[in-house]
This record gives C-alpha cells, sequence and structure tokens, in this order.
C-alpha cells in the first residue's frame, strides 16, 4: 500500500478503511503488509492510531507488518511516539521485501 | 513581529481551514520547511483536542494566531467554554508492546516534545494554549531533533 500526502484527522478514517479492506479480503494469500510511506509528507496521532490498529490486526492474522521509505518529518513522529519500536521499519522497500530474520529490523 | 490570526468553528471539518492558513502563513514569512510540519502537527493535535474533548461548546469558535518574534515561532489556541488544560492528560507509555499500545494523549505528548514551550492558561473565561519554538536562522543548520 501506497499513502500519499497529509495523514491528518481528516485522512485517517480513508486509510483506515482501504487497510482493513486489504486484511480482510486476501487473508488467505498473504503474508506481509507493507506500507510504503515515500509519498506520505505528514501524520499525525490520528494517522498514528490507524498504523497501530493495523500492525495489530496483522500481528494477530500472524502477518508480517512493516512499513518504509519515511520522509523526515514522518520518521520523527514514528521515533517520538515510540512506534518505530513495535512497528518494524525499513530504509527502502528492498528492504522491507527481503527475507527476514525474526522480529523488528 | 508579525501576527496573524485565523477563527474558526469547533468542528473538526474545519482543520484543513487553521492547515492551509498555516501553510499560508508559513511560505509567505519564509519560514524553513523542514520546520512546518512540527507546527502542523502542533495545530492538529491541540484544535482536536478542543474539538473532541468537548471544552467547546458546538457552535463555539476556536482562535488561533501565529506570532513570529525574535526567531521563535508561538502558535496560540483559545477558545470560549470550560476550563480544559491538555497539558494534565495522562502521558502515554511510549514503551508499550504494540498489544498494550493506547494512543489517547499521545497527541499532546508529541507536541510537547517538538516544541520548546508549552503552556496553558486560563484568561478571562477562556483556554489558551501557548506553543512556541526558536526557529533555526539562515536555514544553513537544520537542528537535530531530540531522542533522535
Amino acid at each position: 500500500m501506497i499513502p500519499e500526502g497529509r495523514l491528518d484527522f481528516g485522512a485517517a478514517t480513508g486509510f483506515q478503511a482501504q487497510l482493513e479492506q486489504v486484511l480482510a479480503g486476501t487473508r488467505t494469500a498473504l503474508s506481509a503488509v507493507i506500507i510504503d510511506c515515500a509519498g506520505l509528507e505528514y501524520v499525525s496521532s490520528a494517522g498514528l492510531r490507524v498504523f497501530l490498529l493495523a500492525a495489530r490486526t496483522s500481528q494477530r492474522a500472524g502477518l508480517r507488518f512493516a512499513i518504509c521509505s519515511l520522509q523526515p518529518a514522518v520518521r520523527e513522529v514514528f521515533e517520538l511516539s515510540g512506534f518505530s519500536r513495535v512497528i518494524a521499519v525499513h530504509t527502502d522497500r528492498a528492504a522491507a521485501l527481503a527475507p527476514l530474520p525474526q522480529g523488528p529490523a | 513581529m508579525i501576527e496573524q490570526r485565523v477563527s474558526v468553528a469547533s468542528d473538526a471539518e474545519q482543520l484543513p481551514v487553521l492547515t492551509r492558513f498555516l501553510k499560508e502563513f508559513w511560505s509567505a514569512a519564509g519560514l524553513p520547511p523542514a520546520e512546518s510540519a512540527r507546527f502542523e502537527l502542533a495545530l492538529e493535535e491541540v484544535f482536536m483536542n478542543v474539538v473532541m474533548h468537548g471544552s467547546a461548546a458546538p457552535g463555539t469558535q476556536v482562535e488561533v494566531s501565529v506570532i513570529l518574534r525574535d526567531g521563535g515561532l508561538t502558535l496560540m489556541v483559545e477558545n470560549d467554554g470550560p476550563a480544559f488544560d491538555p497539558l494534565l492528560l495522562p502521558a502515554p507509555d511510549v514503551a508499550a508492546s504494540l498489544e498494550e499500545r493506547k494512543v489517547g494523549g499521545l497527541g499532546v505528548y508529541l507536541v510537547r516534545q517538538m516544541m520548546d514551550v508549552v503552556c496553558y492558561q486560563r484568561v478571562a473565561a477562556r483556554n489558551q494554549l501557548r506553543m512556541t519554538k526558536r526557529l533555526p536562522t539562515g536555514g544553513a543548520s537544520p537542528r537535530v531533533p531530540p531522542g533522535v
């Protein structure tokens, strides 16, 4: 999934619905959910909440959940909130897709 | 000193109006783009707190001021209504596991991390929250945010 632009309070609901659809619809074929944030310029706590719920749903379903290619402003929010400790953050998509050692990178 | 002010209804639908106001101020004043997202976040989190925590009755106005002075930018959010100090919200446990993580209080926590000074005052039966942060001068020396 590739969110773009601003993930603020107004955009969070739509993004959540999209993510839920991905998580529900293709569960059998899915082994990992990777969110490429290269086009994401801004995230607030409303956006973080959606990432948290999706990561949790993925974990419960036995799916790997990771995000990659964070812009500096978005990276700062993930780091200050401590979310980068509970959600795997990769530098780019290749790293996110690489066969993983267990646990967050 | 440059000061600008905008007034919007206490309604989540008004968030884009505030974001646009701040972005326009930002480019008009030629402020460093790298600092913009921190103030946008501060404005969103504080405004949404006012809207969601019921400190402003429906139909009341929220006033936002930006004040550029002495190399620092202050964002001030004011509204009528019962006293509500968002700084008293319990801090989130930022070390909790994925299962135990909560989002409540996270917005205000982020604002406190990103701004130099955040203070709440009850002034003439209004809630007033002020957030100030120094801006790097010249733009050639980006500051490394704390904790990174």
